[in-house]
């Protein structure tokens, strides 16, 4: 059992509050995505888990121990960090074991276990090479191979995504969810990228200023927003949000439509504006409208759609797609 | 390495251009005839031609007035070779040597190693230790020689409080030359913990955290991550603790001036006792050209080796 509960948390930096009061449970064997934007406390509240920042005030359980002053090493977590800090004067295989080591285990218990990490991350060949001379890629795994080999009941992954290429991001996106299959340990990842949030998670939490906004399942968030905020960060291309007369037609302050949500069609219709720009991606068509009353609507279209620039098109929402909120921002339901 | 790649990536339809081409376009040739004449011309004028003409001298049998005339051949070298007093003050210089890389360098790799964390404390004990090395080295001498003097200085104050006869460490043959190791230990060390600091700030912080999470305290933190990541800097701390022991003389002059009987001259503090104070330059030049070739040798043979994969 390894659950993470952080109860009333926060953190301070002389003064000035990162982290307000916040209660978050990660359930155990779980993949929990940490996602906002840049500068909203996901590392500081990794880091705060790992052991690596002190708690301001509050408590961090682990597997329903009471972790919150122990040290990073005796708290069965291991962690993947943006840099992947591997140690550049020791070679793959040091890397890896350099736990084990510190604990003093047999050097043949050593070798086997770094093996078995390796075989799982197709490091076999590499074991002798120094970091710098590994891809990116590769280095990633031997960051990753040096978390397994410790056997943690939670891995921390602070962006370890984000110094690769657009191609590797995706695969390794693939390899992490298979890894979270096999290892069956809970996971917890900080991404500032929804779409790494959206195809890995469990559970997505999302942070804005060090504040919880929502917690759910992907399609949860993606469905049922809570507020604007979770609204707009989550999907690509965001959500559009309406306001003014059109929100007020719903009973609302904003009326939000996802462009997947939007069909060319007079049947209930909601903009109507001119084509200003057209993105072609073969399977969609991005288009950006133009509208007068609602100022700039991004719509996905089918991709055998010819779509004209300059051209007039009117747009409904696909029934039950629309979200409503209140001047706060706070979800009223859909419509 | 980022201008070598997007060089190839524009130029692989004309095929690897020549050299000359390459360092025409992307502007070091120019770069080159600009910068290289001054340094060159200033090298050969103040370095080059000086060191030729006192390799010259070293023939000579000559006081420094007039010209040089009486041509001795290689007979510097042979006294040189002869005279325990030069073989004292090279073996002294060993001992600058390995006191500078056995005590001063862990000493202030120690004193690095617990304050080059950035707080207002650690700025204050940096200044504090490296003040040593901001002293004018001729003034150094003089304080230190002060302090054991056996007739006012702390010395004597410590051999009255025990009672004892006056002690005069400078002039004693067992004392003088550990005083002076003492010396240069104290007013280098800043120098090297310095160079520690920069290295030691220069660690990522990822690193160490990293270790942290795998479980080492913080002397396995020390030994185990940061030591080895510090190869390179006191590689470079040990070339200049070695050249700077070669060149080891103003300390020397206001302490013991040499003495008691040659027994504490450097190789620098004999060429100027035995050279120049006895106006004898051709044989000063002799003992610069041996101190000359020893400081080479070893810049070659340190840089080819232990600089080398750093
Ligand atoms: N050591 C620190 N001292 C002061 N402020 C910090 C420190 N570390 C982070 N912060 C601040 O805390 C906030 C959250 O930082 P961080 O957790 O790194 O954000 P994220 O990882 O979500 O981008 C930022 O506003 C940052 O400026
Ligand atoms: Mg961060």
């Amino acid at each position: 059992m390894a659950e993470v509960r952080l109860n009333n948390l926060t953190k301070s930096y002389g003064g000035v509050e990162v982290i307000p009061p916040l209660d978050l449970t990660i359930p155990d064997k779980s993949f929990s995505v940490l996602v906002g934007p840049s500068g909203c406390g996901k590392s500081t509240l990794l880091r705060m888990v790992a052991g690596l920042e002190e708690v301001t005030s509050g408590q961090i359980t682990i597997g329903g121990e009471d972790v919150t002053d122990a040290d990073p090493a005796k708290r069965g977590i291991a962690m993947v960090f943006q840099s992947y800090a591997l140690y550049p004067h020791m070679s793959v295989a040091d890397n890896i074991g350099f736990a084990l080591k510190l604990a003093k285990t047999p050097k043949d218990e050593i070798r086997t276990r770094v093996k078995e990490a390796a075989a799982i991350l197709q490091l076999e060949d590499y074991l002798d090479r120094k970091p710098k001379a590994l891809s990116g890629g590769q280095r990633q795994r031997v960051a990753i191979g040096r978390a397994i080999v410790r056997q943690p009941k939670v891995f921390l992954f602070d962006e370890p995504l984000s110094n690769l290429d657009a191609a590797l991001r995706a695969q390794m996106r693939v390899e992490l969810a298979e890894l979270h299959e096999k290892l069956g340990a809970t996971m917890i990842y900080v991404t500032h990228d929804q779409v790494e949030a959206m195809t890995m998670a469990d559970q997505i939490v999302v942070l804005k200023k060090g504040e919880v906004q929502q917690v759910g399942a992907p399609l949860d968030l993606y469905n049922t927003p809570e507020n604007t905020f979770v609204a707009e960060f989550i999907g690509m291309p965001k959500m559009n949000l309406l306001n003014g007369a059109t929100a007020a037609r719903f009973g609302g302050d904003k009326v939000g439509v996802r462009p997947e949500h939007l069909e060319i069609s007079s049947d209930n219709p909601i903009v109507s504006g001119e084509v200003v720009h057209a993105e072609y991606l073969g399977a969609d068509t991005i288009a950006h409208v133009q509208s007068a009353e609602a100022g700039r609507v991004v719509v996905r279209l089918d991709g055998s759609h010819p779509l004209q620039r300059g051209s007039e098109i009117t747009l409904s929402p696909r029934p039950g797609c629309l979200r409503i909120f209140d001047a706060n921002g706070q979800s009223l339901g859909a419509a | 390495m980022a201008v070598a790649e997007t060089n190839n990536i524009i130029s692989p339809a004309q095929g690897r251009p020549s050299a000359l081409k390459r360092a025409l376009s992307d502007g070091r040739l120019v770069t080159v005839l600009v910068f290289l004449p001054p340094a060159l011309l200033l090298f050969t004028l103040f370095v080059t031609l000086p060191l030729i003409e006192a390799a010259g001298y070293a023939g000579y049998k000559w006081s420094g007035y007039g010209d040089p005339t009486e041509w001795v051949g290689m007979r510097n070298f042979e006294i040189l070779q002869k005279h325990s007093a030069f073989h004292q003050s090279l073996m002294n210089t060993v001992w600058v040597i390995v006191a500078s890389c056995l005590l001063q360098i862990p000493l202030a790799m120690s004193m690095a190693l617990l304050i080059y964390r950035k707080t207002w404390s650690n700025t204050v004990f940096r200044l504090i230790f490296f003040a040593p090395y901001i002293l004018a080295e001729v003034a150094t001498g003089l304080i230190w020689s002060f302090i054991f003097d056996g007739d006012y200085g702390v010395a004597a104050m410590a051999s009255q409080a025990l009672g004892g006869e006056p002690f005069f460490p400078l002039s004693d043959r067992t004392w003088a030359f550990p005083v002076v190791l003492f010396v240069v230990v104290w007013k280098f060390f800043g120098f090297h913990m310095m160079i520690f600091i920069a290295a030691l700030q220069g660690i990522p912080e990822d690193l160490t955290e990293a270790a942290r999470i795998d479980g080492a305290k913080p002397g396995q933190i020390t030994w185990f991550v940061k030591l080895p990541l510090l190869k390179p800097a006191i590689a470079v701390s040990v070339f200049f603790a070695v050249i700077g022991s070669l060149q080891l003389f103003d300390l020397i002059v206001p302490l013991t001036n040499g003495g008691p009987s040659n027994s504490t001259h450097t190789i620098v503090s004999y060429l100027y006792t035995f050279g120049l104070t006895r106006l004898k330059v051709g044989f000063g030049s002799a003992v610069g050209i041996v101190l000359f070739l020893i400081t080479v040798a070893f810049a070659v043979v340190y840089r080819n080796t232990a600089m080398k994969e750093t």
